[in-house]
């Protein structure tokens, strides 16, 4: 073990004990009349986590892309209703465009590739435009978006009081809601030229990774409950786990799991050392959401029908994978884009490029 | 699961990049040269390309240097071994040598087994085969009826294999058999012995495969002479000699990589303007393939680290048997889903007499789709072991 495998490993053991000892059927409860939870939101920026990969000059933590993987793998699990990824890609917006890191909860957009113009008032900015199902905009204290500006991209850092937001939820019940800015006005310190690595590619690639990640997390949870459901219920005058019909979905299902885990940390890998983005990421969405559609269905399938009450926990992870398959794009949506580069390099490129580590 | 992998840094050490690049400049000069025509569905038996494969230092190339190998990790085996998959290389004559017998013999092997076999398979000079199979006994192995008899310096061998690869071409196999009755525990009383397939006593047949390809055979012992220097390990510990060359087998590229060529020509057929039906099936076996290898990777780099020890006791001390049959199972299922996207995206008339690549690829691939899931652990065998670990004891 080097020291980086071990700082993450310490990190892992913290961020778990966290979510553990914090998220609980109660603060699920809340979080679903209350649209997020608060209280869990400070413990956890107490924790420094959601700016874990944020350099330390610029007020992070200091940690790499794969610090910050690891911990939205276990804000999954926990189905922690918070922004956790949006804020951490909010931060990093704001601190690859040398802006202010503003403390959370962030939001940023557009997740849609939506158009934002920004026009230069004195020392001002004038935004204008709108986005559509904002991830947990409604809650944020900051909106950091990408905008047009007369000579290219700028990011701003805007007060969501602001803009006229339109709630809008997702199947977990998550804000994803839509925002109108109709020449909100933005001081001149908190926008600055875009960094060219941030783009609505850039913001598509990221919010997909993050995604998966979580999405990996809610698939194991999934599959820890349906295990252990499988080792307590008995019919028949056995346990259902003895049933050879369960173990063969089971094991499947831990394939299912296996590889979405594997997909999402390896892509956060890939791109911290700047492998071919689309490759990556495009493939642990996919991957992901396919394992979502399997592994949500067995989860359901093994707890028959007491996994699908609302008063049962399978449905915080299973209600999110649903969501979450579609959001920054479906396998549909990425298998295209990635078919259309592998095509584009030709046959002989397809093994050079599977390979390119 | 896979709770002692970091996937973060998967990444090829510089040693292993550089011989990726040698195997490929090796097989492309191979194709050139038209030095053997790839196949799909059976591995090729070739001895000129095995020796010239041999000739690199690519067979045995984790073992000690004293024995003909090479000293090379793992996971530049894991490099050689994907890059002839990717062209369907023709690598029956040393496969089993390398990937089983060989270990094995390093492993549990006496210092004259050791000298015998390891350098002549690394030179690519020696094949194995291997007896397992029975008619009676497929999944459970443990149920092996070919018995051996103890009789002066050696045994006297008698029973029946079946689906023995190669067996035709081999010079020897290694026989799972019964040295002792099974009482109680059945997995005790199983040896493995090393029989020479010219030896007085050995019958082989052909069993044609479904398209009437030769490459399996059964064989036949009839009291065949085995001297005490053809005991592999111990008298009696043959079960645990099998089944640990199992875990540290299955989840290689051979696991998912068998019909890969079959992708390139889907995308060379696709050429470079695919419809969106084309472009989603490409982008998604592409996904699938990539996960895969990431566990695979993740699994030959967590696992060793380094070359064999000098006793060829394996240096892992991670368990990874749990994952390493996941990657088994999904592998399997997704070569098939290589046959079906080609069959699916194109109208053809699946036929042996194919010219086409494309087209020849699709019909070898097709008849020999059934035998991945088969071999090596059912599915269903594989997805019972993997329960079993997720839910522990259960009354």
């Amino acid at each position: 073990m080097n020291d980086t495998s071990e700082v993450r490993a310490m990190l892992i053991e913290s961020a778990t004990r966290l979510f553990a000892d914090h998220v609980d059927a109660r603060l699920l409860d809340a979080a679903k009349r209350d649209s997020w939870s608060p209280e869990l939101w400070r413990i956890v920026e107490a924790a420094q986590l959601p700016l874990v990969s944020i350099a330390e000059e610029a007020g992070g933590a200091g940690g790499s892309l794969s610090d910050l993987a690891a911990v939205l793998l276990i804000a999954g699990r926990y189905a922690a209703p918070i922004p956790l990824a949006e804020t951490a890609i909010a931060g990093w917006m704001l601190a690859s465009c040398r802006l202010p890191v503003e403390s959370g909860p962030l939001a940023f957009g557009p997740v849609h590739g939506e158009n934002v113009t920004a026009r230069q008032h004195g020392a001002q900015w004038s935004l204008s435009g709108s986005m559509r199902r904002v991830p947990w905009a409604r809650i944020a204290q900051r909106l950091v978006v990408l905008v047009s500006g007369p000579a290219g991209a700028l990011v701003a850092c805007v007060d969501p009081q602001q803009c006229k937001v339109s709630p809008g939820r997702n199947l977990a019940l998550e804000p994803r809601d839509d925002v109108v800015l109709d020449g909100v006005i933005v001081a001149g310190h908190l926008v600055a030229p875009a960094d060219p690595g941030v783009c609505h590619a850039a913001l598509r690639l990221r919010g997909a990774l993050a995604r998966s990640l979580l999405m990996a997390g809610a698939l194991e949870r999934a599959l820890e409950l349906a295990v252990r459901y499988s080792t307590e219920r008995t019919q028949f005058g056995r346990k259902i786990g003895q049933f050879q019909a369960i173990q063969q979905e089971l094991a499947r299902f831990a394939g299912e799991v296996a590889a979405a885990v594997a997909a999402a940390l390896s892509a956060a890998g890939a791109l911290e050392r700047g492998e071919d983005p689309l490759l990556a990421v495009a493939s642990a969405k996919i991957r992901t959401a396919q394992a979502a559609h399997e592994g949500a269905l067995i989860a359901h399938q093994v707890h028959g029908a007491i996994g699908v009450t609302d008063e049962y926990a399978l449905h915080h992870s299973t209600l999110r994978l649903w969501a979450w398959r579609e959001e920054f794009g479906n396998e549909t949506a990425w298998a295209a884009e990635l078919g259309r580069a592998l095509a584009a390099a030709g046959a002989d490129r397809l093994w050079p490029l599977l390979t390119k580590d | 699961m896979f709770q002692q992998v970091d996937f973060s840094a998967l990444e090829l050490p510089a040693p292993a990049r550089k011989l990726q690049h040698e195997v490929r400049e090796f097989l492309r000069a191979e194709i050139a040269a038209q030095a053997f025509q790839p196949h799909l569905g059976h591995t090729e038996f070739n001895a000129g390309f095995t020796r010239r494969v041999a000739a690199r230092g690519w067979i045995g190339m984790t073992w000690p240097k004293r024995y003909g190998g090479q000293e090379r990790s793992y996971l530049e085996r894991f490099v050689v071994t994907e890059e002839m998959l990717a062209v369907a290389a023709p690598c029956a004559a040393h496969w089993f040598g390398d990937r089983q017998t060989g270990p094995s013999l390093l492993r549990y092997g006496t210092e004259e087994q050791k000298q015998r076999f390891l350098p002549a398979i690394a030179r690519g000079e020696y094949s194995f085969a291997l007896g397992m199979s029975e008619p009676n006994s497929g999944s459970d192995l443990a149920s092996v009826k070919t018995r051996a008899e103890r009789v002066p310096n050696g045994w006297r061998v008698t029973g029946q294999k079946v689906w023995t690869s190669w067996a035709h071409k081999a010079h020897a196999f290694f026989v799972l058999c019964r040295t002792a009755p099974a009482a109680g525990d059945r997995h005790e009383g199983l040896s493995q012995l090393i029989v020479e397939l010219d030896a007085p006593g050995v019958t082989i047949r052909p069993i044609r495969f479904l398209d009437g390809r030769h490459t399996f055979n059964e064989v036949f012992l009839d009291n065949v002479f085995v001297p005490d220097a053809g005991v592999v390990g111990a008298i009696g510990q043959g079960w645990k000699q099998v089944t640990s060359e199992l875990a540290l087998e299955r989840s290689g590229p051979e696991r998912y990589m068998t019909t890969f060529p079959l992708f390139t020509e889907l995308m060379r057929r696709l050429g470079s303007a695919p419809d969106a039906r084309a472009l989603e099936m490409a982008g998604k076996l592409t996904a699938r393939l990539w996960s895969l290898r990431r566990m695979s990777l993740a699994i030959a780099m967590t696992l060793d680290p380094g070359p064999d020890g000098a006793d060829g006791a394996p240096k892992a001390t991670v368990d990874l048997a749990t994952e390493a049959a996941l990657v088994k199972d999904m592998g399997t299922f997704f070569e098939r889903e290589i046959i079906d996207a080609a069959r699916l995206l194109f109208e053809v008339e699946p036929t042996p007499d194919a010219t086409d690549t494309f087209e020849r690829y699709l019909a070898e691939t097709i008849v020999c789709s059934p035998v991945s899931t088969i071999r090596g652990g059912t599915t269903q065998v594989l997805r019972s072991v993997i329960a079993r670990k997720l839910l522990g004891p259960l009354k």
